[in-house]
């Protein structure tokens, strides 16, 4: 992995910027940006294994999770419990996702984790003020006592989310995101879990050999985000979004002349800003819509802008529609 | 038939009686389908993808309820032009792929199988979906799946059949 020292650089500062936190923040803030290191910690240093229920708008999918941490490395599989087969095997830097029904294991050359570098200071400090953070009462789910917590947000930008964790171990059990209304427009939880179970690499292997004969293999179209100056900017940024990353998304043999990208975050949900050239991937404008995440679509120019975040219709509209050329 | 639903949704239909018997109409000869397409149509026209989304989900519901407009007792005497068979149709593949779409929230089938109705215009009729190449790109820069598992069980079923329909 080519990510070692700025990750390290990043852990650094990430420590000299959560100490002089301690002096600035309200305690409840300061809890809340520890909750979520925690969390996300505990996720990735524990072995567990549980069933997950994941809620948007009209239905529930289940899954099951089994995570290993073998001496620092990790392997994760996850399986529906609903629907056609699916399987998803993390492991070595990749993922695998397995399709028994069409024989396709589809591969993806990144982990979908540690990309997204720790809270820096701006956004811990975002996160204090454009959420209001409180510490909720103590409550059971998949059968631990869990401690709540919500973080409410100051402005409609943004949506609230409500999290239980485990005391002893900082595990997020449960999440909720809810819109201005006060409606959940996604929950996933987990129904049963085991934290701390023994478990070797060979827990998570798929079910299927790691790349069966005669399954087909397939890559994606479009690599990792190569980090670079695109040109373009978002004009009018709403508060307490800062941008975390920039560059293009690599095309084919790792070439990086795809889709650029713009990634701005407030410490709690990311929104990401692609601006691909007509007939791209996205060949439409307009809003769309699935569970947390709202999407907003425009044309300028040659270009196609689509904002994309877990955040509401509103916020993206407002991003996508400010993005101009430096 | 086909013009006095138009004038409903239009509210152009002024006389009680009128609006009375198009509703009732509503419940044969696959009139709900009718129904259904012009509002699939009108919506995506306006863009209002949500409003379609909302519209399948009051459709799943009344289906629900409704049995019998999916299972007409009688055979319809009347027959439908093909035009209006194949519209139907496609409203009725749109209303499913938006269902499995509100289930599942993956852009599924729809999309596909809207293309192959060559005859209509697909294009007016395919709902709005987040690319699954974005969403990839997305998810690898939020933060918001601390539950680490939690950002593939969308994939799983996101990108699962777009991704295999490329």
């Amino acid at each position: 992995m080519q990510r070692g020292f700025p990750a390290m650089r990043r852990a650094f500062a990430s420590a000299v910027a959560t100490a002089v936190l301690a002096l600035a923040l309200p305690a409840a803030a300061q809890d809340g940006a520890a909750l979520l290191g925690r969390a996300a910690d505990a996720a990735r240093t524990l072995n567990y294994t549980g069933t997950i229920a994941y809620q948007r708008a009209a239905g529930v999918e289940t899954a099951r999770l089994i995570h290993v941490n073998d001496g620092g490395e990790e392997f994760e599989k996850l399986y529906n419990l609903d629907g056609p087969a699916r399987e998803v095997i993390r492991s070595n830097g990749e993922v695998r996702c397995y399709y028994p029904d069409a024989k396709v294991v589809r591969v993806e050359p990144r982990t979908f984790r540690n990309a997204f570098p720790s809270l820096s200071p701006q956004q811990q400090s975002s996160l204090a003020q454009y959420y209001t953070v409180r510490k909720g009462g103590v409550g059971r789910v998949a059968g631990l006592e869990a401690q709540a917590w919500t973080f409410e947000p100051k402005d409609g930008l943004r949506y609230g989310h409500e999290l239980w964790t485990d005391p002893t171990t900082g595990m997020l059990l449960k999440a909720r995101m809810l819109n201005e209304r006060g409606e959940v427009v996604e929950q996933i939880a987990f129904l049963d879990i085991v934290l701390g179970a023994k478990l070797g690499p060979e827990a998570a292997k798929p079910t299927w050999p790691v790349s069966p004969p005669d399954w087909q293999v397939r890559r994606p179209r479009t690599g990792k985000l190569v980090e670079a100056d695109t040109g373009w900017v978002v004009a009018k940024l709403p508060p307490g979004y800062a941008k975390v990353s920039e560059g293009r998304l690599g095309g084919r043999g790792g070439k990086s002349d795809g889709a650029a990208q713009l990634v701005f975050s407030d410490g709690m949900v990311a929104v990401s800003v692609f601006i691909d050239r007509r007939g791209g991937t996205q060949r439409h404008v307009g809003r769309a819509r699935q569970g947390s995440l709202n999407q907003f679509s425009v044309k300028q120019d040659d270009y196609v802008i689509t904002a994309l975040g877990e955040v509401p219709p509103d916020a993206v509209q407002a991003i996508a529609t400010s993005v101009t050329r430096r | 038939m086909n013009e006095d639903i138009s004038r409903l949704m239009d509210g152009e239909l002024d006389d009680d009686g009128a609006v009375d018997r198009t509703l009732a109409g509503l419940r044969q000869d696959g009139a709900m389908a009718t129904w259904m397409c012009y509002h699939v149509i009108g919506d995506t026209l306006r863009g209002d993808v949500a409003a379609s989304a909302r519209l399948s989900g009051r459709i799943a519901a009344a289906l629900a309820d409704e049995p019998t407009v999916l299972a007409p007792q009688r055979r319809v005497d009347r027959p439908a032009t093909w035009a209006w068979a194949m519209a139907a149709s496609v409203a009725a593949v749109a209303v499913v792929g938006w269902t499995a779409v509100s289930l599942t929230d993956g852009p599924a089938s729809t999309v596909a199988l809207a293309r192959e109705a060559a005859s209509v215009r697909a294009d007016s009729l395919r709902p709005q979906v987040i690319p699954a190449e974005y969403l990839l790109a997305h998810r690898e820069m939020s933060p918001t799946t601390p539950i680490q598992g939690l950002g593939p069980i969308q994939r799983v079923s996101v990108t699962g059949d777009a991704a295999l329909a490329r």
